[in-house]
C-alpha cells in the first residue's frame, strides 16, 4: 500500500467528499458505547387491525386461557413444603396416574411408575439386606405384641424377618402406605426401637437375650 | 433456566409452554429445546426439579403432541425425548384454528375442535361425549343434545383432514418398555364405527366420564399441517381481495379449493387447472355472487395478469391452463411485507431505495441516488441506515490495477432476500416474545387487584340475579374505588392490545416462514 506510514492522513484510499461530507463540515462523532437498550421510536407504529375476526380471536383466546389454566394438565409449581408433615398427607396422596387424564398405555413405562410404590419396594429391600440399623416391620410389631401377650420373651430379629418375609410380600401391596410411615417414623430416631424393654422380660430366661442387638 | 441462552424462536416456545401448562412444563420444555434428544434421567439433574414432576411434565407434553419419544439406540428400555418445535409454536395459533373452523363449518365443529385441543389426544367417542356435555352446559338446559349430530360433524372434520389419527400401538407394544407407534398411511383419516347409543345414554344420566368404549384404541389429534395450509390460503385469498376486490377474493378461494383437490399438498407448484374446469365450478357453486357469475372471465383475467403471480397462466389448452407457484407468490408477499416494514421504520425515501435495490439487484451508491431521485446526502444517510439494520448488503469488487495506486474497489449494494427475511423473522419472534413477557408481567403484578375485581363482578352478578335492589349493588360496587376500577380497565385494554399484537405478529411470521420454506424447496 503506497503511503503507508508516511504522512498520516495524506494518502488515504478514500476521500472525505465521497462519504458525503463537504469540506470543512464536521465528521460525526464516533460511537463509544453500545446502543441504548430501549432506543427511542422515531416513527409511531401503525395501529393494530381491529375487525370482526380479531375480536373473535381475542374472546376465544381469553376463553382458551382460562380453560387451559384450570385444566388438570396445567401443572403448578406443585409441591409446597409443608412445615408440619401431616400423617394424613401420606395416606391421602393419590398416585398421580389417576390425577392426570393422560393416555398412559401410549407412553414409555418409565413415566408410569408412581413414586410411592417405588419407595416401599426399595426400603423393604434394604431392610431385608440386613442393615445394621434395626428397623421394624409392622407385621413384626404385631407379631411381637401378640407374642408378648403370650410369651414374655423377645425373639431375635433375623428369625422373624425370615418368617415374615412371605407375609410381608403379601401385605406390602395393601399396606404400602402404612409400612412407609412406620419405617420412616422409626428411622427418625437414633435409638434402636426395640431397645426399650418394658421390664416384663426381667428375671426370665437368661439365654434368650436379644441376639445381635446393638447395645447403645 | 435462564432464557437468554435460547434463540428467539425457542424463547417464544418456552413462554407458550409456561403460559398454557405451568412452570414445571416450561422448565422441562426449555431444557429439551436447548438439548435436543434426552433420556429421562438427564432432566431432573439439569433442571433441579424432582423426578415425579419431570415425569408428569413429560406425560402432559406427550399427550399434547409437543414431545415425542423414541427408544434410545443404546438401550431399548429407555426412551429419549425431544420437542416438536412446530407444534409448540402452533399453541399460539389455537384461537385462529377455532375461528377458521367456525367460519368454514359451524359451532358444533368448533366445539369438537376445542375439546380435542384441550385433551391433546383423544378417542372419537370421548371427544363427542365431552362436546355434548359442553353444549349442555352452555345451553344451560337438561334437554339432551343429540350426539349423532356431533358424530356427523366429527366425520366432516376427518374427511377434510383437519383431524388425523395418531399412530397406533404396535402389536408387541405391551411388552416393550418403550412402545413403538406405527403409522398407517391409508387409515389416517378413516373414522371407525362408533356406537352412539351408549354415549347418548350416559349423557342422559349426566355422567362426567366416558367409561370403556369400543374405539378407545383409535386416538385422534389435530392436524397442524392442514391448518397451516388453510392459514396460508386465507392469506392468499385476502391478498387477492385486497389487490382487486372482494369478488376476486371469492373466485380465488374457489380456485384454491380446486387446486387443492387436484394436486399434491407437498409440491411447491400445483397442477394445472383448465379454464373450463374453473368455469364449471363457478357455475355449480351455490354460494357465488351474481357478480362473479357474470364477470368471472374478466376477474380471472385480471388475476392472472396481475404481477403478484397469484395465478400464472402456463398454457392455452382447454381455454387456458392455470397454475399456482407457491414460491413466487410467497416471495412477492414477503417482499411486500419487508417493504412495509422498511416504510414504517425509515420512511418512504428509504423505501424507494430499498425497492430499487431489490428490483435492480446490484447497484452502486451513485446510481441509486440518481435513479431514485433523492438528494445525495439523504440518499447516503438512508443507505447506510438500511445497511446498519441489515436490510441492504454490500458486495465489494476490487479492481486492482497497479501496485502503486491505492486499490479502487466498487461497492455494490444488493438485497439478499432470504437473509433479510430471516432478520425480519427473528425480529418478529423477539417482538412476540416481548409482548408475551410484558403481558405476563402485567397480569402477575396486578394479580391481587384483578382477582378482587373478578370476585366483585361475580358477586354483583349473582346478587343481581337474586334480585337485590340497585342501591345495595351500588354500595357493594363502591368497595372498589374509581381509581382502582380505571386501573383495572386499563390493564384489560393493555392485555387485549398485547394479545392482538401477538396474533398479528404471527401473521407476519407465517408469511415470512412460508417464503423461507418454499424458497428452500425449489
Amino acid at each position: 500500500m503506497a503511503g503507508r506510514g508516511r504522512g498520516r492522513g495524506q494518502n488515504v484510499s478514500f476521500n472525505i467528499e465521497q462519504l458525503g461530507f463537504g469540506r470543512g463540515e464536521a465528521v460525526p462523532v464516533s460511537v463509544t458505547q453500545p446502543p441504548p437498550l430501549f432506543p427511542t421510536l422515531e416513527n409511531r407504529p401503525l395501529p393494530l387491525i381491529k375487525d370482526v375476526e380479531y375480536e373473535y380471536i381475542l374472546v376465544t383466546q381469553k376463553d382458551l386461557n382460562t380453560r387451559m389454566r384450570n385444566s388438570s394438565f396445567h401443572l403448578n409449581t406443585a409441591i409446597e413444603i409443608k412445615e408440619i408433615q401431616q400423617y394424613s398427607d401420606k395416606i391421602h396422596s393419590p398416585s398421580y396416574e389417576k390425577e392426570l387424564p393422560v393416555l398412559w398405555n401410549r407412553m414409555p413405562t418409565e413415566l408410569k411408575k408412581s413414586m410411592t410404590k417405588k419407595l416401599t419396594i426399595t426400603k423393604l429391600k434394604t431392610v431385608k439386606s440386613g442393615k445394621k440399623k434395626k428397623t421394624e416391620d409392622p407385621d413384626k410389631i404385631f407379631a411381637k405384641l401378640e407374642k408378648k401377650e403370650i410369651v414374655e420373651s423377645e425373639d431375635g430379629k433375623e428369625d422373624e424377618d425370615e418368617k415374615e418375609k412371605s407375609d410381608d410380600e403379601k401385605v406390602e401391596v395393601e399396606d404400602d402406605v402404612e409400612e412407609e410411615i412406620d419405617e420412616e417414623m422409626d428411622e427418625g430416631t437414633d435409638y434402636a426401637s426395640n431397645y426399650f424393654d418394658n421390664g416384663e422380660g426381667y428375671l426370665d430366661e437368661d439365654d434368650n437375650l436379644d441376639e445381635g442387638e446393638a447395645q447403645f | 433456566m435462564p432464557p437468554f441462552t435460547l434463540g428467539h424462536f425457542s424463547q417464544v416456545c418456552c413462554q407458550l409452554l409456561n403460559h398454557y401448562f405451568g412452570e414445571i412444563v416450561g422448565q422441562v420444555g426449555a431444557y429439551l429445546l436447548r438439548r435436543g434428544h434426552r433420556p429421562l434421567f438427564d432432566i431432573p439433574c439439569a433442571t433441579g426439579l424432582s423426578i415425579a414432576e419431570v415425569k408428569k411434565a413429560l406425560a402432559v407434553m406427550i399427550q399434547h403432541n409437543l414431545v415425542k419419544f423414541e427408544a434410545s439406540e443404546r438401550n431399548n428400555n429407555i426412551a429419549e425425548y425431544s420437542i416438536i418445535h412446530h407444534n409448540v409454536y402452533c399453541l399460539l395459533r389455537y384461537p385462529k384454528y377455532l375461528y377458521m373452523i367456525k367460519r368454514i363449518y359451524g359451532t358444533s365443529e368448533e366445539i369438537l375442535l376445542e375439546i380435542l385441543l384441550n385433551l391433546g389426544q383423544a378417542s372419537a367417542s370421548n371427544v363427542i361425549f365431552q362436546s355434548a356435555n359442553r353444549l349442555k352446559e352452555a345451553n344451560d338446559d337438561s334437554e339432551f343434545s343429540d350426539p349423532s349430530a356431533l358424530h356427523k360433524s366429527f366425520l366432516k372434520l376427518a374427511q377434510d383432514n383437519f383431524i388425523i389419527r395418531c399412530p397406533k400401538l404396535a402389536d408387541n407394544a405391551n411388552i416393550q418398555k418403550v412402545p413403538t407407534l406405527e403409522v398407517e398411511e391409508k387409515e389416517k383419516f378413516t373414522v371407525p364405527h362408533l356406537e352412539i347409543g351408549p354415549i347418548a345414554k350416559l349423557l342422559k344420566e349426566n355422567a362426567t366420564q366416558l367409561g370403556e368404549h369400543g374405539d378407545s384404541e383409535v386416538i385422534w389429534r389435530v392436524n397442524h399441517e392442514r391448518f397451516d395450509v388453510e392459514l396460508r390460503n386465507v392469506i392468499l385469498v385476502n391478498a387477492a381481495a385486497r389487490r382487486v376486490d372482494a369478488t376476486a377474493g371469492e373466485l380465488y378461494h374457489l380456485i384454491l379449493k380446486l387446486w387443492r383437490e387436484c394436486s399434491n399438498p407437498d409440491s411447491p407448484t400445483t397442477n394445472a387447472l383448465s379454464f373450463n374446469v374453473i368455469k364449471d365450478a363457478v357455475r355449480k357453486n351455490e354460494g357465488s355472487s351474481p357478480v362473479l357469475l357474470e364477470h368471472f372471465e374478466q376477474y380471472l383475467r385480471v388475476l392472472y395478469e396481475d404481477t403478484s403471480s397469484l395465478i400464472i397462466k402456463v398454457g392455452d389448452a382447454g381455454g387456458g391452463q392455470f397454475v399456482l407457484n407457491y414460491s413466487t407468490v410467497f416471495e412477492n408477499l414477503a417482499c411486500a411485507t419487508l417493504d412495509s416494514i422498511v416504510l414504517e421504520r425509515f420512511g418512504s425515501k428509504a423505501l424507494r431505495l430499498f425497492r430499487l435495490t431489490r428490483i435492480q439487484k446490484f447497484m452502486e451508491q451513485d446510481q441509486m441516488q440518481n435513479i431514485a431521485m433523492i438528494p445525495a446526502k439523504e440518499a447516503k444517510m438512508f443507505t447506510y441506515k438500511l445497511l446498519e439494520h441489515n436490510f441492504l448488503q454490500i458486495k465489494e469488487l476490487k479492481k486492482g490495477t497497479s501496485n502503486f495506486a491505492p486499490v479502487k474497489s466498487f461497492i455494490l449494494f444488493h438485497v439478499d432476500l432470504p437473509q433479510v427475511a430471516r432478520t425480519a423473522l427473528e425480529a418478529s419472534y423477539k417482538g412476540l416474545f416481548n409482548a408475551m413477557v410484558r403481558q405476563m408481567h402485567d397480569l402477575t403484578d396486578n394479580k391481587r387487584l384483578l382477582d378482587k375485581h373478578a370476585r366483585l363482578e361475580t358477586l354483583l352478578e349473582t346478587l343481581r340475579g337474586e334480585g337485590l335492589p340497585e342501591d345495595e349493588l351500588a354500595y357493594l360496587s363502591d368497595s372498589m374505588t374509581a381509581a382502582e376500577k380505571s386501573l383495572v380497565s386499563r390493564i384489560h385494554s393493555m392485555n387485549d392490545h398485547l394479545t392482538l399484537g401477538q396474533t398479528q405478529a404471527d401473521d407476519t411470521i407465517l408469511i415470512l416462514e412460508s417464503y423461507l420454506k418454499f424458497s428452500s424447496m425449489t
